[in-house]
């Protein structure tokens, strides 16, 4: 189990690496085929849509940094309630800062890599 | 005593389906069945529960479920919003427990919970995780 434990958290930190680069292509890798992003509370993203949404929210350079609050690991399935913080510019090139609590589970694949299924940033209030 | 559920459901098979409405209808009959045995059958044998306050699963769970159902608990939950992403579901609820303390007096547990559903290769879908969070604790009335 705690080898699990450490690809997981291997698999953030590469995650928060790859989404700081602003590599939209390469973040993809990180999720399900299937994967569900709900980047605006209420409106879940899948598919065309939700690759549309993260390069068009990666072209603005944003920075994220992550602390792991909580994690349940089973042999396959993932949930982890993380704190997250990014810092991004708003339409104008005004900063913003964007932060939640987020939900997120993870599936092991079959070619054994850790991917988002359902990434909820907004899913729990404080 | 053989339980009247009000969904399609088969205690020998279970299958939670992906449709939260349904998940939600068949989790609180059996939960409210007050078998613990029976309920631990919506679960993988890794899945993780947090209903006692700490994550179980396997034989501690099931020891932990057949304790806190015996007292006959009543579980009422509404979702609040469920994503399905191909085998994976991930399912909210606003949930309340009414129980009995061990003295006699009436107890409350109330709060939200996140679920985390997972369809076998066998198309079945169980509970993989529960994680209730409870913003009001066995507070006697």
């Amino acid at each position: 189990m705690s080898q699990i434990t450490d690809d997981l958290e291997k698999r953030t930190e590469l995650y928060v690496e790859t989404f700081n680069s602003g590599d939209a292509e390469a973040l993809e890798d990180f999720y399900t085929p299937e994967a569900i992003a709900v980047w605006e509370p209420g409106k879940p993203l899948t598919g065309q849509a939700r690759r549309d949404y993260t390069r068009e929210f990666l072209s603005r350079g944003p920075r994220i940094s992550t602390e792991l609050r909580q994690s349940f690991v089973t042999g396959d399935t993932a949930l982890l309630i993380v704190d997250w913080v990014i810092d991004t510019v708003d339409e104008t090139g005004a900063p913003e800062r964007m932060q939640g609590i987020g939900v997120d589970v993870l599936r092991l694949c079959e070619d054994n890599v850790w991917r988002y299924a359902v990434d909820e940033p907004y899913g729990q209030e404080d | 005593m053989a339980f009247d559920y009000t969904v399609d459901f088969d205690p020998e098979n279970p299958d939670l389906t992906s449709d939260a409405e349904v998940a939600n209808e068949i989790f609180l009959q059996v939960f409210n069945s007050g078998d613990g045995e029976l309920f631990n059958r919506l679960y993988l044998d890794d899945s993780i529960s947090n209903f006692s306050g700490e994550p179980l699963s396997g034989a501690a769970r099931l020891a932990f479920f057949k304790e806190f159902l015996s007292s006959k608990p009543t579980l009422k939950a509404k979702i609040t919003f469920s994503y399905v992403a191909g085998d994976v579901a991930l399912m909210g609820v606003d949930y309340s427990i009414q129980g009995t303390a061990p003295d006699g007096s009436p107890t409350l547990l109330q709060g939200v919970c996140t679920d985390v559903l997972r369809r076998q290769k066998d198309g079945r879908w169980l509970m993989a995780i529960d994680r209730p969070v409870a913003a009001k604790g066995l507070v006697a009335e």
